[in-house]
């Protein structure tokens, strides 16, 4: 059993213009061990569809779904029991995640102090243990500092440390390296991994770089307009992709193109989230897109844990 | 081929304090030359002295040594209203177009400032090259009766682009241009600033983190670490044989999100 399984997630938002559709049919199977991405561009509802696994959604947000279980528990009933417990979030920006007016030795003494029940004295070896862990050199100086004082690695590293320090297995990472440089950014990837290695862990991560997702993923999901259209392990994904709008994102990356030849940009701009889609939500942009696309939902294509939603048969490009 | 621009030996140092030891310079012997109607891809990560360097040229910071030579003038000499004349020769295009862009003011309005700005008087003249600035950067004429926050981030870049072209600069300055945005509209502004460098022989510095967008569009490849210049010469020769393992790890990272390579 996935240890996260969500099966046509959606996810609306009243407004007094009408509901906002954040996310529309997301399904998302995570096995336990595995470094799974989640990609897609702005407004495609990746961040919305982590927030709701962590009971985090806007004020009167509805959340549907056919299954959203987390470890078998439904996540609709338990996500704010499970948050910091057995779920733990790393933020875009550390810096923000972080209180800049405490040491890191008072933040990580608060989170440990909640969760377990330990003396004082355990309590600071525990907290320079963790961030030993996440590969900070000399870590009871960097219990005396205060946030301003370290790097955006370091203090992302920090936050990584705390998500640890509440005994979480499953972290949901949204965009955690996009704040940082190239080379940092690959260290703490590289650091992601080899927990999930050493601690069992298993995690989410929101991006929109396919770069990250190369980097440091198992499997991957596509979303476009609130859909997960394609998922399956990454290099099937990235070097085989089976729908036409993840074909069309990797061929706009600048590396997919000869040196200073034009892109293939995706013409048109998502649907608006008010909108009701009645077929695929690509046919309006698709370069291969039929009469039926626009009219009736696409049918699954692939196989077991490598599936993607088109109307055209499988093997035409 | 004569040089747009050409930097040569040019230090900058930020002042400590009063009794601190002085610091080591942000930009430590930076020399590149810019060819006319090429581009120049300046790479580099948070405090490497990419965006000082930026600065520096647009001479919004003193430098310490080193020249800087604009068209063959000596750039760091001129002052007052020459300099404010000169500074015309420069657009430049920043990251994020939602704060570049004046929230109060229609698409018009924000085209017509620099124009206005540069003594231009306000004509159907005017209005017609704004019309036509705007269509040569993809945007149709309907646009010009909106504001910034009616756009998308795509669409918003373009009008910077347009207003950094108004008075016809010999060169264009983006500094991050692409990162605020998504990877397909990233594609379409990459194809719109080489269709312009065709159609209006400009010339470019492109400023990044991100050394695989400014490799596939740059002639010339600079990478920058720590005030240093570390690598510079013709793009295909950096990213066929890095100098350093640093711009190697920069090149690899994420090497298989590409289909086929």
């Amino acid at each position: 059993m996935p240890l996260l399984e969500i099966k046509n997630l959606s996810v609306s938002i009243p407004t007094p213009d009408g509901d906002v559709h954040a996310v529309r049919a997301v399904s998302l199977d995570i096995e336990r061990g595995e470094i799974h991405g989640v990609i897609g561009e702005s407004g495609c509802g990746k961040t919305m569809t982590g927030m709701a696994a962590l009971g985090l959604v806007p004020k009167g947000a509805r959340i549907q779904a056919d299954r959203f279980h987390f470890d078998g528990e439904d996540l609709r009933e338990n996500a704010v029991r499970l948050r910091g417990r057995r779920i733990g979030l790393i933020s875009q920006d550390p810096a923000a995640a972080l209180n800049p007016v405490l040491s890191i030795a008072s933040q990580m003494d608060d989170v440990i102090r909640a969760h377990r029940d330990m003396p004082r004295r355990a309590r600071r070896a525990e907290a320079a243990g963790l961030l030993a862990a996440t590969g900070l050199p000399d870590p009871e100086r960097v219990l005396r500092s205060y946030p301003h004082q370290l790097s955006g690695g370091m203090q992302q590293r920090v936050v990584i440390a705390q998500a640890l320090a509440t005994g979480a297995d499953f972290l949901i990472a949204d965009e955690p390296t996009t704040a940082l440089d190239v080379s940092v950014g690959a260290q703490v990837l590289a650091l992601l991994r080899k927990l999930v290695a050493e601690r069992g862990l298993t995690v989410l991560m929101i991006t929109h770089d396919m770069d990250v997702i190369a980097e440091a993923c198992d499997r991957a999901t596509v979303l476009y307009a609130g859909r997960s259209i394609e998922t399956g392990p990454v290099d099937d994904v990235l070097q085989r992709p089976g729908h036409p709008y993840t074909r069309a994102l990797l061929a706009a990356l600048p590396d997919a193109a000869p040196h200073a030849a034009r892109l293939s940009a995706i013409e048109g701009s998502i649907p608006a989230p008010r909108s009701t889609i009645a077929g695929c939500a690509f046919a309006p942009r698709c370069p291969q897109a039929m009469p039926v696309c626009a009219a009736e939902p696409p049918p699954e294509r692939g196989n077991d844990g490598r599936r993607w939603l088109c109307h055209l048969p499988e093997g035409t490009r | 081929m004569s040089s747009v621009l050409s930097v040569d030996n040019l230090v900058i140092r930020y002042r400590g304090g009063l009794f601190s030891p002085r610091p080591k310079p942000a930009v430590n012997g930076a020399s590149f030359q810019l060819a006319k109607g090429e581009t120049l891809g300046i790479v580099g990560e948070s405090g490497s002295g990419k965006t000082s360097l930026l600065r520096a040229i647009l001479r919004l910071l003193p430098v310490e040594s080193g020249a800087i030579e604009l068209e063959g003038r000596d750039w760091l000499a001129l002052k007052g209203d020459a300099l404010r004349r000169a500074r015309q020769k420069i657009g430049v295009v920043s990251q994020n177009p939602f704060l570049s862009l004046s929230p109060r003011l229609t698409i018009a309005e924000i085209l017509a400032e620099p124009m206005l700005a540069a003594g231009g008087p306000q004509s159907p003249a005017m209005r017609e090259k704004i019309t036509g600035l705007l269509s040569d950067c993809g945007l149709p004429a309907d646009f010009l009766d909106r504001r910034a926050r009616e756009l998308s981030g795509g669409q918003a870049q373009r009008v910077a682009i347009a207003r950094a072209l108004a008075l016809e600069p010999s060169l264009l300055i983006l500094d991050e241009p692409t990162s605020a945005l998504d990877v397909s509209v990233q594609a379409q502004i990459l194809n719109l600033l080489s269709d312009l460098k065709e159609s209006r022989a400009l010339s470019m510095v492109f400023v990044t983190h991100n050394l695989k967008v400014v490799a596939h569009i740059s002639d010339t490849l600079l990478v920058m670490r720590r005030g240093d210049v570390i690598e510079f010469g013709r793009t295909e020769d950096v990213t066929r044989a890095p100098a350093e393992d640093y711009t190697r790890e920069l090149l690899s990272f994420g090497r298989k999100a590409v289909a086929g390579a």
